[in-house]
């Protein structure tokens, strides 16, 4: 199709008649530069009502204290004795319970939106976890709410371990419903079943923590093998998740 | 290049909507988990009511918009400005679209040349992404919002042109 002549150029008064137009494009600047700041925060306000009870909120926690109850001695010591292999700091995460007020597991961007943000101390890179496990890492916050990317988006990079065959790898998002594990080693020897936890070395998310299943193996690809997980947390279903924020440093 | 809509502050604060619906996403308008383009089924009627300045204009907002909502590493203000660009200058140009086949059948290859535009730029991120998860999000959405577009398309389309029509002449 012809695209014809090009518009010609506007006179300055027409421009300068045209204010408000030009005060909505810095308002819409503005809000695409705070990451939609006062946008989701209005929405997270509006949409108050609708959010999810708190029957979910008194099951995940009663499902995570059993959890916690039955790993926890296990895990304290296994996590010590790595922890102080490595050298590695003791960090004790605190706990702030948010509702998901906006989810899309499988669109363009794998992305969770949380009821909670800056003013219950939710910061950059603060691991989130639901019932089963790890969820994701927050991504971007605003005072009232938090965006997190899910483990499946493509940002998404942590390092895991493979307790029985005592394998490292990097679970990488690849924009599909299953995020994809990238071994290191030319000879994991992992198979379907196998469970995924966090790594014990890792400072980015709480170590030891379930992420999921192996579900199949590819031996063949180059340069090391690759696997698909499953994850163990339901992320359609979840309604509400917990945000475990790093202690911060005190200035100097 | 111009029309009349944008004179309207109730119809430009109709653009909301699409940020809205976009965080919301109503269960039951997904398919296989994927919502439609809401931006797609917005701008379609806008730009093709209100012309091909106006249809740029607002692609640009609400690309702005869309960015602030979601996380980094693409963006979607080129597809959409270019596609308001190109509906306004056929709603200009030829017979006026109305059918609901036509604007299904643009809302498809809007929405399949956004996602394909998201997906371009994906590739030049590293690591390199295995295709199949966006193709099939490409697939899903660009089928539901062709679905979906005679039935909202149309309406807005009507609504829209009834506020222009005095300047079609």
């Amino acid at each position: 199709m012809p695209f014809g002549r090009l518009p010609r150029v506007p006179s300055l008064q027409r421009v300068i008649q045209a204010w408000p137009w030009w005060l909505l494009l810095l308002a819409l600047v503005g809000v695409r530069l705070s990451k939609g700041a006062m946008l989701t925060d209005a929405y997270a306000l509006l949409s108050r009502p609708f959010w999810p009870g708190t029957a979910q909120r008194e099951w995940l926690q009663s499902a995570q204290q059993l959890d916690q109850r039955s790993r926890l001695a296990h895990l304290e010591q296994d996590n010590q004795r790595l922890r102080t292999l490595l050298g590695l700091q003791r960090a004790n995460p605190q706990e702030v319970t948010a509702t998901v007020i906006s989810r899309e597991p499988e669109g363009w961007w794998k992305q969770l939106v949380l009821g909670a943000g800056e003013l219950q101390g939710i910061r950059l890179g603060d691991a989130v976890v639901g019932p089963g496990g790890l969820v994701g890492r927050v991504a971007s916050v605003t005072p009232t709410t938090a965006r997190v990317a899910l483990l499946t988006d493509s940002s998404s990079r942590i390092g895991v371990w493979v307790g029985r065959t005592q394998s490292m790898g990097l679970l990488t998002g690849v924009n599909g419903s299953r995020p994809e594990l990238r071994f290191l080693v030319k000879d994991p020897q992992v198979r379907p079943g196998d469970v995924v936890v966090t790594s014990p070395a890792s400072t980015l998310v709480p170590p030891g923590m379930s992420v999921g299943v192996i579900q199949s193996v590819d031996d063949k690809a180059v340069p090391a093998p690759t696997a698909m997980v499953q994850l163990s947390a339901p992320v359609e279903a979840i309604d509400w998740v917990q945000v475990l924020v790093q202690p911060r440093q005190a200035a100097p | 290049m111009l029309g009349k809509l944008h004179r309207h502050p109730l119809f430009v604060a109709s653009a909301l909507l699409v940020p809205w619906l976009t965080l919301a996403a109503p269960a039951l308008l997904r398919l296989s988990g994927a919502p439609p383009s809401w931006a797609v089924l917005w701008l379609l009627p806008w730009a093709i009511s209100d012309g091909p300045v106006s249809g740029a204009l607002a692609g640009l907002g609400l690309g702005l918009l869309l960015d602030a909502l979601t996380l980094d590493g693409a963006t979607q203000i080129p597809a959409l400005v270019l596609l308001g660009w190109w509906w306004g200058r056929l709603g200009r140009k030829g017979p006026p679209l109305e059918r609901s086949f036509s604007l299904g059948l643009l809302a498809l290859i809007g929405t399949f040349l956004l996602g394909l535009t998201l997906i371009l730029q994906r590739l030049g991120l590293p690591p390199q992404l295995p295709l199949a998860g966006s193709l099939r999000t490409l697939l899903t959405q660009t089928l539901l919002t062709g679905l979906l577009a005679p039935m909202i398309c149309s309406l807005l389309l009507l609504l829209w042109r009834q506020q222009n029509a005095p300047s079609r002449g």
